[in-house]
């Protein structure tokens, strides 16, 4: 699909002018770097100087160029042709490619397609040629270059069938012999020594042998006549990672109420649920795409911990998930088109459950599944001990998944003994207070703190404001950083102190300084005993 | 009053006892200090909300009061979870995983989840209290669990059977739903004889109890055996500190 007129049609849908050409520099002098069919018939054409075209036409309406805002309504549009089908590649500036096999009959075959989404372009203003193939590169020449598809004119209506092409399988060398080069995706400089030596159509090089044509032209010239003729295989990138399955509903009327909406959604996923039920898969990332009318589309996702296939789970999920980002899906006028896809799945086994007790980690993983739709899955944290000395670093937080967490730790989550307390903790226990805080600070803070002899432990502290006598203390425990953690080639020592004031705060306070010795130590506050 | 009043009071007292009455198989959290149990009516009500309160300098002990709770309550097969907010992280820590292990509660049976807004995390209180396979819920929230958040967070507890903890970071009088009120400090420990720190104390107040009188206790926790051990106990309305603390000292 080409969208012929893209920069300008971005600006006249605002501004209807006569004569629209879009200015960009072009070696420090501004030039025309696109042009509406109005300032084509002015005589204009892209390429041409500015001021050139000023002189010409000194009413001419000039707008800048601007390569994002284009690219965003390329997107835009990909996005809404994602009601046709999933895979959507893009093909900048001005281009789309669709990979409509399979989905066309839906649509009424591959014609009717092709008409439906250039009629709802033209609604919105766009002007596009579309061309339908079996090659990448055989639609992208049809659609641009093929004179069967004369360029519309505003007002004078060429009917639109004349700039939908329909390329018949296996036709693809008649119709591509009678373009010129150019539609072969070449670079100009290629398409520029062709001409010189009298090559100006497809079909000129079609029958010469390939090997002085690749020697001559280069590698890149052959595989693109390859791709335009089928021999060689060319996949669209898609825009958007393909989903593992994918169910859809479209609806007549369109549907705006939020009710309708989450019982659209449990009604495709009891149908998802069938499909990777079969497959003996569960769904680990699901995602709702809400088709606005108007052409947004909205797509929510939701995480699971545990791969799921249950539709009134499902249903529940994009309830906690509308009901936090509620605000910003705004239905308008409604959604003509909802599709559920899970794009990422996992192999799950039905597992088999007690009738007599209750399925504690069922309702643990859906608990979590609630809380990572509402807050974010990496919200929800357990802790995994590290193999470090170093404190802030000895524990790590692992998303709250159960899997997640036995992957991560190697250990089975709902075991006896605790893999953090039987390592270097359990050591540690024989003191009369944990040697470790509940809750350690982000980052230390630093605190005045005096002691009575230079290495000895603290005799009172202030702690934000406060001032706190020191009763009791044990310590010093003495941490070095690990020396690769510090990139000046010192390493940090730190003498930890265990410290209970007067009142009965107890706090972990650390004497920090580095092994060149000369630098003066500073007192942080790093954690808090219950 | 007519006797009728009087009649029909008491039948709605009855109903209103019934409907707020605690499942009957539910067993307390027992503190194992003869005097708490005694005053909790057998010990501290899963299935119910219970609020934790303390000063900025106490929230430290705060959080270790409501981690001894939890790891009471704790049970094989089920999980805790602690709801933080961002800010409360920000301003007091985030939990810390070994100090958790070595206070009682296994990490491997702990679940965080931090927040951005302290709406959210009565949302996520809720949500988790209705959850049977939680044996606590520890929410840190600020004022914003009024009367009808604390209400609702109270039916959801004896809906999942967890033991619900509401942390405030803050002291106040404001109308609350809960079971019992605590205003807990950390108490100064009593030294080994090596003059080194002492085991975990904390200084309690219990400001509100549905079942029983109120009163102040200090207690040690024993994170080894995972028990408490009365350090002082007042019987009537303690002062602040003072005696109790040169009664220590001494």
């Amino acid at each position: 699909m080409w969208l012929r007129r893209l920069p300008t049609d971005r600006i006249a849908k605002r501004y209807p002018p006569d004569a629209l050409v879009i200015a960009a520099p072009v070696k420090g002098a501004l030039g025309l770097s696109a042009v509406n069919d109005a300032a084509v018939a002015l005589g204009l054409r892209v390429g041409m100087p500015l001021a050139d075209a000023r002189a010409m036409h000194p009413k001419l309406a000039v707008a800048d160029a601007d390569e994002r805002a284009d690219f965003a309504l390329l997107e835009a549009i990909a996005e809404w042709c994602d009601r046709y089908t999933p895979l959507v590649g893009l093909d900048p500036p001005d281009g789309l490619t669709l990979d409509i096999s399979g989905c066309a009959h839906l649509f009424g075959g591959e014609a009717a397609l092709a008409h439906d989404l250039m009629r709802r372009l033209e609604r919105q203003g766009l002007q596009a040629r579309v061309a339908v193939a079996d090659t990448v590169g055989g639609a992208w020449g049809v659609a641009r270059f093929s004179p069967a598809l004369p360029p519309p004119e505003r007002g004078r209506s060429a009917s639109e069938t004349s700039r939908v092409g329909v390329i018949p399988s296996g036709d693809e060398r008649n119709v591509l012999a009678t373009l010129p080069l150019a539609a072969l995706r070449l670079p100009a400089e290629t398409i520029e020594a062709l001409s010189q030596v009298g090559l100006k159509r497809i079909g000129d090089v079609l029958d010469r042998p390939r090997a002085p044509l690749a020697a001559r032209f280069g590698a890149e010239f052959v595989r693109r006549l390859d791709q335009a003729l089928g021999r060689e295989d060319e996949p669209i990138t898609p825009r958007l990672p393909i989903p593992a399955a994918i169910t859809e509903q479209r609806f007549a009327e369109p549907i705006a109420l939020e009710r309708d909406v989450l019982g659209t959604i449990e009604k495709l996923a009891a149908k998802l649920c069938a499909l990777l039920e079969r497959r003996g898969e569960g769904a680990r990332l699901l995602q709702a795409a809400l088709f606005r009318t108007d052409g947004k589309v909205f797509r929510i996702e939701v995480g699971l911990s545990e791969p799921l296939r249950e539709a009134a789970r499902i249903r529940h999920l994009f309830a906690d998930r509308l009901g936090v980002i509620g605000d910003e899906v705004d239905p308008g006028f409604g959604y003509d088109m909802l599709r559920l896809a899970a794009l990422v799945t996992e192999r799950s086994e039905p597992a088999q459950t007690g009738l007599a007790q209750p399925d504690h980690a069922a309702e643990l993983a859906h608990l979590i599944d609630r809380l990572g739709a509402r807050f974010g899955l990496r919200r929800v944290t357990r802790f995994v001990a590290q193999d470090t000395h170093i404190p802030e670093f000895a524990v790590m937080a692992v998303g709250g998944t159960v899997s997640a967490h036995a992957r991560a730790s190697g250990h089975p989550v709902l075991g006896s003994g605790s893999p953090l307390s039987r390592g270097r903790a359990a050591v540690e226990q024989d003191s009369l207070i944990p040697t470790r805080p509940i809750r350690l600070l982000a980052r230390p803070e630093p605190v005045e703190a005096i002691a009575e002899v230079p290495d000895g432990p603290p005799v009172r502290f202030r702690w934000r404001h406060v001032l706190h006598e020191v009763a009791h203390v044990e310590g010093p425990e003495r941490i070095a950083m690990e020396w690769w953690r510090d990139e000046a080639g010192y390493t940090l020592m730190r003498d930890y102190f265990r410290v209970e004031s007067r009142e009965g705060l107890r706090v972990w306070l650390f004497r920090g300084w580095l092994t060149d010795a000369e630098r003066p130590t500073r007192w942080f506050l790093h954690g808090m005993f219950a | 009053m007519l006797p009728a009043d009087m009649e029909q009071l008491s039948r709605l007292r009855r109903a209103i006892a019934k409907s707020e009455a605690l499942p009957e198989e539910v067993r307390p959290l027992a503190f194992g200090v003869a005097e708490i149990d005694a005053a909790l009516g057998g010990g501290l009500s899963r299935a119910a909300l219970h609020e934790l309160s303390a000063t900025a300098l106490q929230l430290g002990a705060a959080a270790g009061f409501a981690l001894t709770l939890a790891a009471l309550a704790s049970e094989q097969a089920k999980q805790t979870l602690w709801i933080a907010t961002d800010f409360g992280t920000l301003e007091t820590g985030a939990l810390y995983g070994p100090g958790l292990d070595q206070i009682g509660l296994p990490t491997e049976r702990l679940l965080v989840v931090r927040v951005a807004r302290p709406v959210d995390a009565l949302f996520a209180a809720e949500e988790a209290l209705k959850c049977r396979a939680l044996s606590a819920v520890v929410a840190e929230v600020n004022g914003e669990a009024d009367l009808t958040a604390t209400r609702r967070l109270g039916l959801a507890a004896r809906e999942g059977g967890a033991l619900g903890l509401l942390l405030r970071h803050k002291v106040s009088d404001a109308p609350s739903a809960a079971f019992t009120r605590w205003q807990v400090a950390a108490a100064p420990s009593v030294p080994d004889g090596f003059g080194g720190l002492g085991p975990t104390a904390f200084h309690l107040s219990l400001t509100r109890n549905r079942r029983g009188p109120c009163g102040d206790w200090t207690l040690t926790w024993n994170h080894h055996e995972r028990t408490f051990s009365a350090l002082s106990v007042s019987v009537a309305a303690a002062p602040a500190d003072g005696p109790d603390r040169e009664a220590l000292s001494a």
